[in-house]
């Protein structure tokens, strides 16, 4: 061990820099633990987790990967654990929560919360989550589209002790996978996350131990205090404004609004929710702390790039969300969709919001850019695999995405999403191997990047049969949106990404399903938004998902990217000549004059319309 | 004296107050007491129409808001009829 640093020499910058780099590793660390025990898609694949490091009082310490709008409400699970079990917090103890009215998102993102005590004294916690394969819902999978209250969205508690001293209290896990329907899964689940804390707090003790609970102490507030000077620095960089976005859910035939009004004054911004929907009769509400943790996501990686991400930022933050709304619903509304349904366009105003204060800005505007995907269409599937053994799971495409544009490029396509930055897919072949069915086709859908000055990255699109499915049928739970509704917008001009759509194709009959595109697939073709369906033998599945916005007007797009774009078959004939104006020759070259004549035309027929007063 | 409100629209300060123009050709859009939306070119529409893929709701409407001099696109929205515009705006 080397020699010990005395509290006043804490700010030395080195050591600073030093214990800074050090959480973050430590964070690091043990996601990649949580990764390696894990054994669900969804966590591995689709990186559906989360990590993050709290002081002793529950503030946020040290912000980590994965989903980020867990970052924060995880903060107040960790203040709900400390109110609910004080005098009663030892060493080695790791507590459960996923009740979405205490501090969770939904029942079936589950959060393992663990104290790191040093010398007997409580210093800090360790905080993470994975969406479990199963939470006891009505529906399989954790979301419960035909849950009409909390108490049919499965297992939830506002906080237990599965952890004590070190030893794992059989009778509280047992209870716990007796109420799900896939207990392997889950206890797997559950022990990646114990494995999780268990590194997280080893590290943070071999810190402790190497500079001094004093020191790591003082360096972990003035880090706080230093996001909070650094972000209030940048907020007072750009102009004072107030920013509108509005988003709109499509729930099986009815329609909620979330609409923000974000006004950055001085060095505070203060998210406004008033007028969004009244809370609704399905599962695609989120409670108030699912909705502050949702508006800060993006904020992160957007405004705070370079900025350590712990409590020193949220407190330059303000949310107003009016009680019993889509955005803060009164227990005991359902909440199971609340990751795809509100949450996520609570994200994607939030996104919209900032991405317009950074436009506003010449120094910023490089970190503007358009929505991000928008929407999760998500599809868990559950039933017999080809091993005659009971299975659920998610295929993850969900996850998969679609970049917004920027002021310099373009969206980066199946590019992943804003509030998770490390969000992935799994291989066709994975899911293959793990479920019993065939994929058709998974490629790129063309036109579903948001016409633009830069093009929003395209979404995509796959379809898939059964193959050796013991039961000859398997059943699937769909929700989210974005199918009505485009939800990665474009910005300054661009226009939006394309929406989702599922259908399934029903009779195929003797056809050995060979089809590559959605038009070749034989039978009728049968549109669906949302619930429990089945896919027999005669049916495939074909699923698109959102593209992300576009930037800027699609008329000042160079007619060669749109031309590139072609070739890529990213871009369609109809729309490179309809939506950018550019006309491609009979030997697939850019026809300059051509295309000079319709932009011209198409600006002087915009001219030629009315003013909207 | 200017100021942006976003990249294709800026507030400009002068002694008989503010107004709002089109970055690309100046194109005034009016005094910043009144949204400079209202000033615009406006082209409402099924979002539907715009191109096959938009396989949205029948009511959901696109809103292109362009300049009435140059003809440029400054800002696009999606709305079900008869919700309000999207409207920014700078503190003076």
């Amino acid at each position: 061990m080397g020699t010990r640093l005395s509290a006043e020499d804490m700010l030395d910058p080195f050591t600073y820099q030093i214990i800074r780099h050090r959480l973050f590793r430590i964070v690091d660390e043990a996601v990649i633990t949580l990764k390696q025990v894990s054994g669900s898609a969804t966590t591995n694949e689709g990186h559906d987790l989360m990590v993050s490091l709290y002081r002793a009082d529950g503030a946020l310490l040290m912000g980590g990967v994965g989903f980020l709008h867990h970052i924060t409400s995880a903060a107040e699970a960790c203040k709900a654990i400390i109110r609910r079990f004080e005098g009663d917090i030892d060493a080695g103890d790791v507590f459960l929560l996923n009740d979405p009215y205490t501090a969770a998102l939904h029942t079936s993102d589950v959060y393992l919360i663990a104290p790191i005590h040093h010398a007997n004294t409580l210093v800090a916690w360790c905080a993470c989550f994975v969406h479990v394969n199963d939470i006891g819902a009505m529906n399989p999978g954790g979301f419960s589209p035909d849950s009409r209250d909390i108490f049919t969205e499965g297992f939830s508690s506002p906080g237990l002790k599965l952890v004590c001293r070190g030893e794992m209290r059989r009778d509280v896990l047992d209870t716990i996978l007796n109420m799900v329907r896939a207990p392997g899964m889950v206890a797997l689940d559950l022990r990646s996350l114990i494995a999780c804390t268990n590194v997280a707090r080893e590290r943070m003790l071999a810190l402790i131990d190497r500079y001094g609970s004093a020191v790591v102490d003082k360096v972990g507030r003035a880090l706080i205090d230093r996001s909070e000077e650094l972000f209030r620095a940048r907020l007072a960089e750009l102009p004072d404004g107030t920013f509108k976005a509005r988003q709109y859910l499509d729930v099986d035939g009815a329609t909620y609004r979330v609409v923000l009004e974000m006004t950055k004054a001085g060095d505070r911004l203060t998210f406004d929710f008033t007028g969004s929907s009244a809370q609704s009769e399905y599962g695609v509400n989120c409670t108030y702390w699912a909705a502050w943790g949702a508006l800060m996501a993006p904020l992160y990686p957007l405004l705070c790039f370079d900025i350590t991400w712990n409590e020193g930022i949220i407190r330059a933050v303000e949310m107003i969300a009016p009680p019993s709304t889509i955005v803060n619903c009164t227990r005991p509304a359902p909440v199971s969709i609340a990751t795809v349904g509100a949450v996520e366009a609570v994200n994607n105003v939030s996104l919209a919001c900032i991405a317009k204060l950074l436009s506003a800005s010449e120094t910023h505007a490089d970190e503007s850019t358009a929505v991000w995907h928008g929407s999760h269409l998500t599809n868990y599937l559950f039933g017999i695999n080809q091993r005659g053994v009971d299975f659920i799971g998610s295929t993850t495409e969900a996850f998969g995405g679609a970049g917004g544009a920027r002021r310099f490029a373009d969206g980066v396509d199946v590019g992943g999403e804003i509030p998770n930055p490390i969000s992935r897919i799994a291989n066709v072949e994975t899911n293959e191997a793990r479920y019993p069915i065939r994929y058709l086709f998974r490629r790129r859908m063309a036109d579903s990047g948001g016409p633009g000055r830069w093009r929003g990255g395209t979404g995509g699109e796959y379809a898939y049969v059964l193959h050796d499915a013991p039961d000859g049928e398997i059943g699937f739970v769909l929700s989210g949106k974005g199918i009505e509704y485009p939800m990665g917008h474009g910005i300054n001009g661009g226009y939006p990404g394309s929406p989702a759509r599922a259908i399934l194709v029903e009779g195929r009959g003797s056809d050995d399903a060979t089809a590559t595109t959605l038009e070749e697939i034989a039978g009728v073709q049968r549109p669906i938004r949302w619930g429990l369906h089945r896919i027999g033998r005669d049916d495939t599945l074909y699923i698109r998902w959102n593209g992300g916005g576009g930037y800027g007007d699609p008329l000042d797009r160079e007619p060669e990217r749109v031309r590139t774009d072609i070739v890529g078959l990213t871009v369609s004939l109809e729309t490179a000549r309809d939506i950018y104006g550019v006309d491609i020759d009979a030997a697939g070259a850019v026809d300059v004059a051509a295309t000079g004549r319709r932009r011209d035309a198409m600006r002087t027929h915009r001219r030629a319309t009315e003013a909207a007063e | 004296m200017s100021r942006l409100l976003s990249q294709r629209v800026e507030i400009r300060d002068g002694e008989h107050g503010s107004t709002a123009h089109c970055r690309d050709c100046g194109h005034d859009l009016g005094p910043v007491s009144q949204p400079w939306k209202r000033a615009a070119a406006l082209r409402e529409r099924p979002l539907r129409e715009m191109a096959a893929i938009y396989t949205t709701d029948e009511r959901l409407l696109l809103r292109e808001f362009a300049c009435p001099g140059c003809g440029g696109l400054l800002d696009t929205e999606i709305a079900l009829p008869g919700d309000p515009f999207l409207e920014d705006s700078l503190a003076p």
